[in-house]
């Protein structure tokens, strides 16, 4: 893929295995993704596929047994202040490197709004965290002592003391120029405030109160929309959905995925969406990436991958979706199963399941070439009007 | 308010439950039991028998007796206990004793939570490394070795072979040595714990302002505070373990780590706080065990407390002394349940009280 696009993220050949007992099991095997700044891109797949394996290594969040054996994780991080662009290999990052760049330059937020929050402390204090974690505080922190300050002047009894204060709050304010270090009791009210902001940011209903509660006091949606305060809270420059919407009942769906779209636009981050919904990728992403058995096997605008599906396996999937009018006893669906992924097909993933498989496919793997402008596919047949 | 209310109700609960216990002692102590048999002996004059009876009031039917025990008992006597010496009133030696086993119920205590937790923690964060290894030998030790032969064995190493090889030997049992505090004191009675202060010796020792009383008593603490708590450490340890490798698979410990927290705030801070409800349990629970796990260890290390007290009671039948002792443990264990529980709530928010 060409590298003049604005991209933010461009994962190339990623492979990565997990080594248990029965044997490897190859769970991603040279994916390539690309994410263009400001985009929001779906990742879609079967389960198994790979899709959130593939947001964890973004993250550097996979565990042993599992490892990154290969390839890149480019990632293009602008500082928002000077407009420079800095590449990074997250790949090669130290594990402490990469805890600046957790939750702060990349965040996620994870499928289901039950298990993910800490039961046992305060949503506010959870948000909070993540923002006293990665944000120098100095300039909010001395923005609430000026603000508690001019409070007690209004209560002030005398004049010498209310000309004390004054002087106090001048001093803060002439050094909120160059903010000094923050102190703890400040800070900590700061990143509280910061967390309230982020609540009403997601449109929570009485924030205030909100962040006084702990998590089994919400409901789902609410939860998700607090799970997504507080990825977004350090302003990240990618935002990874996880199965974000999958849990959550129809409509709740349909607020946090409108959410999801308003955000986007107010805080200027690049959106992963992991969904096999496809409905979810129709409504929010611009572009997809289809991945298949730890493959990427497509990936286009979305609009145009939905008109034109040109891999057998991205035609089987969407045919596989019902439709409204059309009147069919059975529903239509890819014929056998995921392979598993200890011993995977050789040649392309996907031969085994498909009706136009030939040879070559059994001996060679097809690599991702752009078939049509912007329009990635990697098939020997590929199908659809080229 | 709500909080009020629920430890109200939780006292008022416990009435039925000691009202229980004491029942069931009162029954299997002077009626499955002889009470005579602590006032006659093959020496008794047969013909003054009938007077004994009459004297302790066991010639009355036994409901009588009952309901007079139960009277007497709330009017706060509980009996006189024959078997020490002086016949004093079983609160008053309970007073006495008291002190020496709780003193060393919580060293036991502080043994047992402060290398317990820490031991499971790292255990579970370093699971099949060597030290998880080692501390899943130490505690299944600590589960299976009966504790008069625990005890005997840290005797005889840390007393008698560390004397026989010329090394610094811990006191082989007494909670004080005698003969040092009356030097120190010169009172000529050494240690008095009739007429002590608190009856704690490491808080007299600190009232009198001497410190090397304060190390002596620390020094006599050391093996039967260890020994007691030995085994509420191993089970803590192996609670504190699989709880925490149980939390470490939580969600909210991948949300941690995906805010970039290091491994050392995931685990103190998010981990921790959850895998130690069900440790609290345990402790709660281990410290009304403490109670009668003395028992063995105060007969080993001739500590002056409860446990050997009520143990001697048992072997002469000193049926009031039985009473009260199980009567006071019963309500130490109450009292522990309502402390587990009212700590449950500080700990997870989601435990309301109603």
């Amino acid at each position: 893929m060409s590298q003049s696009q604005d991209l933010v993220l461009s994962i190339k050949g990623l492979t990565t295995n997990f080594y248990t007992y029965e044997g490897v099991v190859k769970a991603l095997d040279g994916i390539e993704l690309s994410l263009k700044r400001g985009d929001t891109m779906g990742v879609v797949g079967e389960t198994g596929c790979g899709k959130s394996v593939t947001a964890k290594c973004v993250l550097r969040l996979i565990e042993p047994p599992g490892r990154i054996d290969g390839g890149q994780i480019l990632f293009y991080d602008r500082d928002p202040k000077t407009g420079e662009t800095q590449e990074t290999d997250i790949v090669q990052l130290t594990p402490l490197e990469m805890l600046s760049i957790r939750g702060n330059r990349i965040a996620i937020v994870f499928q289901d709004p039950a298990t993910y929050p800490n039961p046992v402390f305060r949503i506010g204090a959870q948000i909070a965290e993540v923002v006293t974690l990665h944000q120098d505080l100095g300039r909010e922190a001395l923005e609430v002592r000026i603000k508690e300050l001019e409070e007690s002047l209004k209560n002030s009894p005398s004049p010498e003391h209310q000309a004390k204060i004054r002087e106090q709050i001048e001093h803060y304010v002439s050094m909120l120029e160059n903010p000094p270090k923050p102190d703890r009791k400040y800070a900590r009210k700061a990143a509280w405030a910061k967390a309230v902001d982020m609540l009403r940011l997601v449109r929570m209903p009485s924030p205030d109160q909100i962040a006084n509660q702990y998590p089994h006091e919400l409901s789902g949606g609410m939860r998700q929309r607090a799970l997504i305060a507080m990825a977004l809270a350090c302003n990240p420059s990618i935002l990874i959905c996880d199965e974000a919407t999958t849990a959550l009942d129809v409509t709740v769906q349909a607020q946090v995925l409108n959410l999801l779209n308003i955000l986007k636009k107010e805080i200027g981050a690049s959106i992963l969406i992991i969904t096999h919904d496809l409905g979810v990728v129709a409504e929010t992403c611009n572009s997809v990436t289809v991945m298949y058995a730890g493959t990427t096997v497509e990936s286009a605008g979305t609009k145009q991958l939905f008109e034109n599906p040109v891999h057998p396996y991205t035609i089987g999937l969407l045919t596989a979706i019902p439709k409204l009018h059309e009147n069919k006893e059975r529903l239509d669906q890819i014929p056998g199963t995921v392979p598993n992924l200890i011993n995977p097909p050789t040649g392309c993933r996907f031969h085994p399941r498909c009706a136009f498989a030939t040879d070559i496919c059994v001996s060679d793997r097809p690599s991702l070439e752009e078939v049509l402008p912007g329009h990635y596919v990697a098939c020997h047949h590929p199908q659809g009007n080229l | 308010m709500k909080l009020r209310d629920f430890i109200l109700r939780r006292v008022l609960l416990a009435i039925p439950v000691i009202f229980g216990v004491l029942t069931i002692t009162w029954f299997l102590s002077y009626v499955v039991g002889d009470p005579l048999a602590m006032f006659i002996t093959e020496r008794t004059n047969p013909a003054a028998i009938p007077g004994i009876i009459q004297d302790h009031g066991f010639n009355e039917p036994l409901v009588i007796q009952y309901f007079l025990y139960l009277r007497t008992l709330l009017a706060g006597d509980w009996g006189v206990s024959y078997s020490t010496g002086g016949d004093l009133p079983v609160l008053t030696v309970i007073a006495r004793k008291f002190p020496a086993t709780i003193e060393l119920a919580i060293v036991a205590m502080v043994f047992a939570v402060i290398l317990g937790v820490p031991l499971g923690i790292l255990s579970a964060t370093r699971k099949d490394k060597p030290i998880d290894h080692f501390t899943r030998v130490f505690s299944l030790a600590g589960v299976s070795m009966p504790i008069f032969w625990f005890a005997l064995l840290l005797k005889y190493v840390l007393f008698y072979q560390f004397s026989v090889w010329g090394l610094p030997y811990l006191p082989s049992g007494d909670r004080v040595d005698n003969e040092l505090w009356k030097t120190v004191l010169h009172n000529g009675v050494g240690y008095d714990f009739t007429s002590s202060i608190t009856g704690f010796v490491l808080v007299d020792s600190l009232l009198y302002g001497q410190p090397i009383l304060f190390g002596d008593a620390v020094l006599h603490l050391i093996m039967p505070g260890f020994c007691l708590g030995y085994l509420t450490l191993a089970i803590i340890t192996r609670m504190m373990r699989s709880s925490m490798l149980e939390v470490m698979k939580e969600d909210y410990i991948t949300l941690a780590r995906s805010k970039g927290l290091t491994e050392r705030i995931v685990i103190y801070r998010h981990a921790l706080r959850n895998a130690l409800i069900p440790t609290v349990t345990v402790i709660g629970l281990a410290f009304g065990g403490l109670m009668s796990g003395a028992v063995l260890t105060e007969t080993i290390f001739n500590w002056p407390g409860l446990g050997r007290w009520a143990t001697q009671a048992i072997l002469v039948s000193d049926m009031a002394a039985i009473n009260g002792f199980v009567l006071l443990v019963a309500f130490i264990f109450v009292s522990a349940n309502l402390i587990v529980d009212l700590t449950y709530g500080a700990l997870d928010p989601r435990i309301r009280y109603g």
